[in-house]
């Protein structure tokens, strides 16, 4: 691959972000989802976990000792709008993926000389306006709301955190893509995964209550980190030294998950290829 | 292909191909004609200074430049096909892939289409079409081959897949005969032809011959239904077309 390959490939990844892009906003019926479920769904585990809690101060005070924060609605709505990023990842790659092969548009842009991954990645970079839309309506809900006020240290520290997961994100959606080309649909497998990271990865809790197996589980899983990380720079100020070896470990997930992606997706992609594949559904 | 090695070569070789594969579906329907474009030149790797202008040129060429702005979704179904032969004339391809173009089409849209395809094959590109409309393979190609059960059976221009036939012309007969004088009947109707298909239809024998001369071939069906007291229901005469070709060298009628 030469210098005029990889430049091109950069105008095709802008490409591909900018058509998604333009299509999205032009259903605008999608934007009303992403007010409504950013601010509905932690805010009803807010009220939740007051009913249980009994608004006693002993509930809260073991509450904050498992999370290291006091804020519970903060601590859910950092949880969940991870939760929402992370299904918009994992669906992304995949989704993407199977609308153009039901559209019949897979075969014409396999067809170009493009990268497989840049068709692969960039309608997802049209998701990260979407996630920058969820943080930023859950920031003002969390203010408005509940008077938890996050400032511009804690952001910038935060995106550093998202920076850093996102590789091993992206990766697991790239995965799924290879399902979606090798077995045509994902949405059983989406799901699945999807209910895993919420059963363990501690989006409406600490991981801390979970059984040892459980505490195992989420460990080897990256959301895990990510929602704890984001938690712990956003709610309790902790600085980014004071995580690092989370980080290294989400990094190190990112690249083993990558380089599986990367094996996975030009094996199966050959396969579809040569079975004639690209163009069913 | 092309010069190419199509495994090592690949991605060498699919800047220099066009092809319309799935129709108009695989159009972006919330853009634009020239967004869709925008997109597939980038794809192409296109220099961003010659873009807009090729775009242009690709929609007059197509006749859709004063549509160019509206959405794909507004478009007739010929409309979008044309947008699809555009995009795959995009990056000015040495090869073009087309898998069945006119499918789908009204007859004024797939004349249209059809007459695309020629002015491509005038520039010099090479031009693959796959189709099951014999029609348009006679009148589009230079040379043909005709695929069955995924292998090549035969592979010539026009005119030397009709005379490997070995006849010029089709003639098809039904007649009202005797069930006992049917073979007698088509022993005889042989001598002037070769009966590719025959079948008994509601009491009439309905035979198909490939012939040199119709001319001498239909006075002498005339008498054989005479002697055998056979009543001529029905004769037409048409120039052997290839579809006769293709029925006779895989055996099956089209579209099965």
């Amino acid at each position: 691959m030469n210098v005029a390959d990889i430049a091109g490939d950069f105008r095709a990844f802008g490409a591909a972000a900018r058509k998604d892009w333009r299509i999205l906003r032009r259903y605008p019926g999608s934007f009303i989802s992403f007010i409504f479920w950013p601010i509905a769904l932690p805010l009803a585990f807010v009220f939740q976990a007051q009913a249980f809690a009994g608004g006693r101060e002993d509930t809260a005070a073991a509450f904050a000792a498992r999370t290291g924060t006091n804020e519970i609605a903060g601590f859910l709505f950092v949880g969940w709008s991870a939760y929402m990023w992370l299904s918009l990842i994992l669906w992304g790659p995949g989704t993407s993926l199977r609308t153009e092969q039901i559209r019949g548009s897979l075969e014409a842009i396999f067809m170009t000389p493009a990268s497989r991954l840049v068709i692969l990645f960039g309608p997802a970079v049209s998701h990260l306006i979407w996630a920058a839309w969820i943080f930023v309506v859950v920031g003002l809900a969390l203010w408005i709301g509940f008077g938890v006020t996050i400032g511009p240290f804690e952001a910038l520290r935060a995106s550093a955190v998202i920076l850093v997961a996102t590789p091993a994100l992206y990766a697991i959606g790239a995965l799924f893509a290879a399902v979606v080309l090798r077995f045509g649909d994902v949405h059983a497998l989406v799901q699945g995964v999807r209910g895993l990271f919420t059963a363990v990865c501690g989006m409406s809790f600490p991981i801390i209550v979970l059984p040892d197996w459980g505490q195992t589980l989420a460990l080897a899983l990256p959301p895990t980190y990510l929602i704890a990380d984001l938690g712990a720079v956003l709610l309790a100020g902790t600085e980014l030294g004071r995580i690092i070896g989370d980080l290294a470990i989400l990094t190190g997930m990112g690249v083993v998950l990558a380089l599986l992606a990367v094996f996975a997706f030009k094996r199966t992609e050959r396969h579809a290829r040569r079975g004639g594949r690209l163009a069913q559904y | 292909m092309l010069g190419h090695d199509v495994v090592r070569d690949a991605r060498a070789i699919r800047r220099r191909l066009g092809a319309v594969l799935s129709g108009e579906r695989s159009l972006y329907w919330k853009l634009t004609a020239r967004e869709n474009l925008e997109y597939f030149a980038a794809l192409y790797h296109m220099p961003p200074n010659e873009t807009a202008t090729r775009i242009s040129e690709i929609l007059e060429a197509v006749h859709l430049a004063e549509r160019a702005d509206d959405y794909v979704e507004k478009f007739s179904t010929g409309m979008r096909q044309r947008l699809v032969l555009a995009r795959a004339l995009l990056p000015a391809p040495a090869l073009l892939l087309l898998d069945e173009p006119t499918v789908g089409l009204d007859p004024q849209a797939a004349r249209d289409l059809r007459e695309r395809v020629l002015q491509v094959r005038d520039e010099g590109r090479t031009v693959v079409l796959t189709t099951h409309y014999m029609e348009e393979a006679d009148q589009l190609c230079d040379r043909i081959a005709i695929v069955d059960h995924g292998r090549i059976v035969a592979l010539d221009t026009p005119a030397g897949l009709k005379r490997s036939l070995k006849a010029t012309e089709v003639v098809r007969l039904e007649l009202d005969a005797p069930a006992a004088t049917d073979a007698a009947l088509v022993e005889r109707v042989a001598a002037g032809g070769t009966v590719t298909h025959r079948d008994c239809e509601n009491g009439s024998l309905h035979l198909t011959v490939h012939c040199d001369s119709a001319r001498e071939l239909v006075p002498l069906v005339i008498d054989v239904a005479r002697t055998v007291s056979a009543e001529v229901r029905n004769i037409a005469v048409q120039p052997i077309s290839l579809e006769d070709v293709f029925i006779s060298l895989t055996g099956r009628a089209l579209r099965e």
